[in-house]
């Protein structure tokens, strides 16, 4: 723990350094500048988003965790898609495509293809678990306090790191459709970057997960919405493609630079897969898309809204790949050469779909209509990052550690409070970040699948696995995360630069080695130690029992009334 | 197979027809899951059998799915790189960037289906919720974690 204190010390740190530096953020290209119907879209969608949040205002922690686990299929599946459907799959995977080729294509694979893992492996047995947040699970599942904290530490780390790509889109969009505000001191981006996020801090600790989940179908419908309609008529005015853009664009592919679609310009075979790995490993250990299983009411449900869930975000990820050909391209033709120097700069790309829109000569209501967009997908996913990684300090480690006897209004309070010191955190980081969108994104779910994912995978599929075991995994998987977190400077203004790691193990990518490592330190501790008591393997298998449950109860429910209604696994 | 019709998942009476031994269903209406081991290796009941086969086999297909056209254009370049006709995509990209995604959903559809399936078999029904009502959650949280000593 102390390490990590260490970290997030040397975090903040950082960022007084960082503010020194004043380099604006302007993407080339973008027609930036105060527009009027792009903004009213805007404000009325923000203002739509929080009539939603405070009609469905909620004080009680299962509303807030859980929305009282009355979703349904659908509905739960677009909550899915729209939760997942961030800033970093809005803006920054067009981004990738059209910056790095190929290699882009590695998260929409890892960001699609990992929902059918988390639907075979984890989904359902989540659900019987029945526990409200991730950290939950693990403290619950090896009977450890040090394990819960280290779960909730991880939650509200991704949150945080999660939310840095989303603060950076919601910024550079801002500053598309309000243009720069001229506040003394700030430049336009950071000046819209903070007035989203606050906007978005108002909204979630006034509304709680049920709010959200209402909300999300909304922004779903609206994200999904705006992208679709921003590449077809992009694809039908530019001359690119008729009805059917996701395929279309095929034939324009070869036309653009080598750079688009050599196989390996963008990055090494070995980098691609080691990317691909870590983000569909972490698409099964993010705390808050798993939260979103607790919210149905049954297994079944839980695995057919995965599937629609996966659906939804599809839509999405065919259409990405043809934005980035239609942008790269017009982006070359009408600005300069995409590729060799200076090339498009990272802020353009993170950009490129509303710059596609723009540069195709749309409306500017329309361009607006998708730039709003992209500011619904990264309200959305930090409204989801921020529940989770709240609930992570109220419930797992302040109603839990720190003051069993809380009563609902302090968790509330405390879970409210923590929300605002994430959004806090969040635009102090996001003033001058360093990466693009989907990259910081990424670091995110290299923790996810590094430290978490081992946890849920053999806490679910191996009753053996004890609490030493999941100890040892964890902090191991911490050290490993970091450890190409520092190599390339991600925390600190001076890498160490070991060139050896940043080639096999690049941060992006870490999970293809530290995955492996966890689950061997993990399972070794936990074959040299003793097995895990029987209430918790009991539990194990409630979880595996094809049996229907009644929708409040818990796996540790069913273990207790078994047992003559003795104590739960976790009161041993 | 089954002839469960009703809705009474607790009914123990209900039995399929069997070809002389025990059939598969008629076993794990014995079983109590709180005493069998948890192994994804080991499938201890007939039911988990059939799903591991499932997940297992699922996984697989996933695994080439995903994998397969990066490792292949590794290993072949040529031929992974040649455009496809009508289409216009080269051949890698279209199997990394539209097969990859719509064969994860197409999978997903797969298992889903099959679990279905499965869960027929051995007569399992989901619990509906009644019509919704105030959930009566409000103390949960405390309840079922609280009061955890170390």
């Amino acid at each position: 723990m102390n390490g990590l204190a260490f970290t997030v010390l040397s975090l903040i740190g950082d960022t007084s350094i960082l503010l020194q530096g004043d380099e604006e953020l302007l993407p080339e290209g973008l027609n930036i500048g105060f527009k009027p119907i792009p903004a009213i879209i805007v404000i009325a969608m923000m203002g739509l988003f929080l009539a939603a949040g405070v009609f469905y205002k909620v004080a009680d922690t299962s509303d807030m965790w859980v929305a009282g686990r009355s979703i349904g299929n659908i509905e739960n599946g677009m909550a899915i898609g729209s939760n997942w459907m961030s800033a970093a799959s809005y803006l920054g995977m067009a981004a990738l495509i059209a910056l790095s080729g190929v290699y882009g294509l590695a998260f929409v694979v890892g960001w699609t293809t990992g929902y059918f893992v988390l639907l075979i492996f984890l989904a359902a047995q989540m659900r019987r678990f029945g526990k409200y947040t991730a950290p939950d699970f693990v403290g619950d599942r090896f009977n450890s306090d040090a394990a819960r904290a280290i779960a909730a530490v991880t939650t509200f780390l991704i949150g945080f790191v999660y939310a840095l790509g989303q603060a950076r889109g919601m910024g550079l969009v801002g500053l598309y459709i309000l243009g720069d505000p001229g506040i003394p001191g700030l430049s336009g981006y950071q000046a819209m970057m903070i007035i989203f996020m606050v906007i978005t801090i108002a909204y979630l600790s006034l509304s709680g997960m049920l709010g959200a989940t209402k909300t999300m179908v909304l922004q779903y419908v609206i994200l999904i919405g705006a992208f679709l309609i921003g590449v077809l008529v992009t694809g039908w005015t530019a001359g690119y493609s008729t009805f059917l853009p996701q395929l279309e664009y095929g034939a324009l592919i070869t036309e653009l630079s080598s750079e688009f679609y050599d196989p390996f310009a963008g990055g090494s075979y070995y980098l691609w897969v080691a990317t691909a790995f870590s983000l569909i490993f972490g698409t099964c250990g993010l705390p808050h898309v798993l939260v979103r299983f607790y919210t149905v009411e049954n297994e079944r449900t839980a695995r057919w809204s995965c599937t629609w869930g996966l659906f939804f975000i599809c839509l999405l990820y065919l259409s990405a790949p043809a934005y980035a050909a239609f942008g790269t391209d017009l982006y070359s033709n009408e600005v300069r050469p995409a590729y060799g120097d200076p090339g498009m700069s990272g802020e353009a790309g993170d950009v490129i779909v509303v710059l596609a829109t723009q540069l195709a000569g749309l409306p500017t209501w329309l361009v607006g209509f998708v730039a709003a967009g992209g500011i619904a997908a990264a309200v959305a996913t930090v409204a989801g990052l921020f529940i989770a990684g709240s609930s992570a300090i109220s419930h797992d480690i302040y109603a839990n550690i720190i003051n069993p006897d809380a009563t609902q209004r302090q968790q509330v309070l405390v879970g409210r409070l923590s929300i605002v010191a994430l959004g806090v955190l969040t635009i102090l980081f996001s003033l001058n970040p360093a990466q693009p969108i989907a990259a910081l994104v990424g670091f995110a779910f290299s923790l996810a699948a590094i430290v978490l994912f081992p946890m849920f995978f053999l806490g679910l599929w191996w009753e053996n696995t004890n609490r030493p075991g999941a100890l040892a995994g964890m902090s191991t998987g911490l050290i490993v995360w970091l450890i190409p977190m520092f190599n390339e400077g991600h925390f600190q203004t001076t890498p160490w630069g070991i060139g050896f790691l940043e080639t096999w193990m690049p941060a992006i990518g870490s999970g293809l080695i530290g995955v492996p490592v966890v689950f061997a330190v993990t399972i070794a501790v936990s074959l040299v130690t003793a097995e895990p008591p029987l209430e918790t393997k009991q539990m194990v298998r409630q979880c595996h029992s094809p049996e229907p449950m009644p929708k409040d109860k818990t796996a540790a429910d069913v273990v207790a009334e078994k047992n003559g209604g003795g104590p739960t696994p976790a009161d041993d | 197979m089954p002839d469960n019709t009703t809705h009474e998942p607790e009914n123990e009476e209900r039995t399929v027809a069997t070809d002389g031994g025990r059939s598969d269903v008629e076993r794990e209406k014995e079983i109590d899951y709180l005493d069998v081991e948890i192994n994804l290796l080991k499938p201890g009941t007939p039911f988990m059998r059939d799903h591991n086969r499932v997940i297992l086999s699922g996984f697989a297909l996933w695994a080439v799915i995903v994998f397969g056209p990066i490792t292949a254009t590794r290993l072949a370049p040529g031929v992974m790189t040649q455009t496809i006709p009508g289409l216009g995509f080269p051949l890698h990209y279209f199997l990394i960037a539209i097969v990859g995604p719509g064969g994860a959903l197409l999978l997903s559809v797969w298992y889903v289906r099959k679990r279905d399936k499965i869960d027929e078999k051995y007569g399992i029904e989901q619990i509906q919720a009644p019509e919704t009502t105030q959930t009566d959650t409000s103390s949960e949280p405390a309840a079922t974690d609280g009061g955890v000593d170390r």
